[in-house]
């Protein structure tokens, strides 16, 4: 039974790796933007396994454009590096932001990262001899030179890498600290728990993945400006896929994002303007109706369905 | 000696900074204090509803700007169709949105009053971003701007000229707080209002019909709201995301006034509008007021939390 789960997420996998191989370029190029807001996704919720809410994702994701891009531009280092390099200096820059804000909880920890988000961007915007101000910086020549099955690569490697720390965060026993903080801080202290600590690396790390993303998505646009580094679709679906998918879990997210990202798609063409309404909704009908999302509802579908076997 | 020593009470301290900061302003750049002035009343009119909201019944609505914005756009889409001017649309927009935020509540705030703050936060972000895009759709996301002759009136003193009708922000900020203090001093909603604030089991243990009371002090702030939209509209052009940062700025000006301090959010409202307003007056560094906002937002949740004053 065991077993089985593995090969299917094999499969998965493999046919996640080949998918170049048998999909038109405007499929692949959809497959991209996806995977990309999956892994935002996945970082986003792996802040909220310890039940901090967290509006900071598209500050983090466009520091980490920007760090990328300026590096590169500076002739110093490969994209390659220098997109590990974006996600270094959101790691930083989140290390030193989140000993303080960490001392915040609730709606005070949500506006904060919010307002820090902004922070960011007006920053960026201020330094036009560094940034170029509110035109942004081009890139002279795209990632592998714009070939799209390299650039499909690359973000899926973003993905897997975002799988593996959300995987890592679920079964060892930073799941049990996050878990223990979320359901009861209190007691989580009391029982000789470093809570701050934890909050502190949980929050760097899933700003370090968020900067890593985004320094790949500088790359991948060969651009990055103020509004559209720190746009706030980088916060919006994000955070509608996570809840549509499932919240506090590595599945969720990702089924979410795959289900929003193609019926986000399909909604583009229909709807260009305004399509974004659907995100704010399913945020709004999925807090309403459906706390847990589609993992929720397939995973007690199936409890049910196991338990009538056994009456059987 | 005894007046020294009054002097260095609390109580004289504050009050004697500010006059020494208006003085200095008056003789050194009177520019800035008007427009500080004009600024931070309008920064804390829009606060105000939130502040009613959120450190009265403690409900926290992300939606808050979004709410000006469709006001605005109500009153705007109103003064084209029946060629009325906009201070008088706003009393029609203040009964439509007092309805509007009614079924707002009913629908979906209700349902998650009980639940998490998280969920509250997540709600109403999600109405935010439903709210903008509703905007996007029906009005795409070009500027408009109402072209009223009146908001150009001047006023000269010495060697000084400003516009006049922006002091209409502030004195509408004087209003609207003295309306809130007495609604919430001498009426028995107001009361009522309080009273679930502080506890709302005991409210419903005395009688109080907590789910009416939330009800309406929740449609009243975006039926205040939304009537601001319409000042709003009268001097400044508006578009689909033109609210959001006026959620933010709201927030700040509420989480330095004190949670439940509505006097407060208009000290806080002058003093940032002024500061706003003096950074702007330097030239090239213009760039940097929407700083000050978010660094003193941030700076002062931090002080508060190393004071341990919230969670």
């Amino acid at each position: 039974m065991k077993n089985w789960r593995y090969i299917a997420y094999g499969a998965i996998a493999i046919l996640a790796i080949l998918f170049p191989f048998y999909s038109g370029l405007y499929v692949r190029q959809v497959a991209i933007t996806i995977l990309i807001y999956l892994a935002l996704a996945l970082s986003w919720d792996m802040l909220l396994r310890s039940g901090q809410l967290s509006f900071g994702t598209a500050g983090f994701f466009g520091l980490g454009s920007y760090a990328a891009v300026l590096l590169h531009l500076s002739g110093a280092v490969s994209p390659i590096v220098s997109i590990l390099l974006g996600g270094l200096f959101a790691f930083v820059v989140a290390l030193i932001f989140g000993v303080a804000v960490l001392r915040l909880r609730g709606m005070y920890f949500a506006i904060t990262t919010l307002a820090l988000a902004s922070i960011f961007m007006l920053i960026i915007r201020n330094f036009p001899a560094l940034t170029g101000g509110p035109e942004g910086k081009m890139l002279p020549s795209i990632i592998f030179g714009g070939d799209p099955s390299k650039i499909y690569w690359l973000a899926l490697g973003i993905v897997f890498l975002a799988i593996t720390v959300s995987e890592v965060f679920q079964r060892t026993r930073i799941f049990f600290a996050l878990t223990s903080i979320r359901d009861n801080e209190l007691v989580a202290k009391s029982s000789g728990l470093n809570v701050f600590k934890y909050l502190v690396f949980a929050f760097a790390i899933t700003s370090a993945l968020q900067g890593i993303i985004g320094g790949a998505y500088g790359h991948m646009y060969g651009f990055v400006s103020p509004a559209g580094s720190f746009n706030v679709n980088f916060l919006l679906l994000p955070l509608a896929m996570a809840l549509l998918g499932g919240i506090h879990s590595t599945a969720g997210p990702i089924v979410g994002a795959v289900v929003l990202g193609v019926l986000g798609e399909y909604l583009k063409l229909k709807i260009p303007y305004g399509h974004h309404l659907v995100y704010g909704a399913i945020i709004i009908i999925v807090t309403l109706f459906m706390a847990k999302g589609i993992m929720g509802v397939v995973k007690t579908r199936t409890r049910s369905a196991k338990k009538s076997e056994v009456r059987e | 000696m005894v007046l020294l020593k009054k002097l260095y009470q609390k109580k004289y301290l504050m009050p004697l900074l500010a006059a020494a900061v208006i003085i200095a302003l008056v003789a050194w750049k009177p520019y800035v204090l008007v427009q500080g002035l004009q600024r931070g009343g309008l920064y804390a009119l829009i606060a105000l509803p939130m502040a009613l909201i959120l450190g009265i019944v403690g409900i926290i609505n992300l939606a808050h700007g979004e709410f000006m914005m469709l006001g605005a756009y109500f009153v705007y889409w109103f003064c084209i169709h029946t060629g009325i001017d906009p201070l008088v649309a706003m009393t029609i927009a203040f009964v439509a949105f007092f309805l509007i935020g009614a079924i707002v509540y009913l629908v979906t705030i209700k349902h998650v009053l009980k639940a998490p703050e998280l969920n509250q936060l997540l709600l109403t972000f999600g109405i935010a971003m439903v709210l903008t895009e509703f905007a996007n759709l029906l009005w795409t996301s070009q500027a408009r701007k109402l072209h009223l002759s009146y908001v150009y009136s001047s006023a000269k003193v010495g060697s000084l000229t400003f516009g006049t009708f922006g002091f209409i922000y502030p004195v509408a900020a004087i209003v609207v707080l003295v309306g809130l203090l007495v609604f919430l001093k001498y009426t028995r909603t107001g009361q009522a209002a309080l009273a679930v604030g502080q506890n709302p089991r005991g409210a419903k243990l005395v009688g109080i019909d907590v789910n009416r009371t939330y009800l309406l002090i929740f449609s009243l702030s975006i039926a205040i709201v939304a009537a601001i939209g319409a000042l709003f509209l009268t001097r400044h052009s508006i578009f689909p995301a033109v609210g959001s940062p006026y959620t933010m700025k709201s927030f700040c000006l509420i989480a330095m006034a004190g949670i439940g301090n509505l006097t407060g959010v208009l000290w806080v409202g002058f003093g940032l509008g002024i500061a706003e307003a003096l950074v702007l007056s330097f030239q090239g560094y213009g760039g940097w007021a929407d700083v000050v906002f978010f660094a003193v937002l941030v700076a002062v949740i931090m002080v508060k939390s190393y004071r341990r004053k919230i969670a």
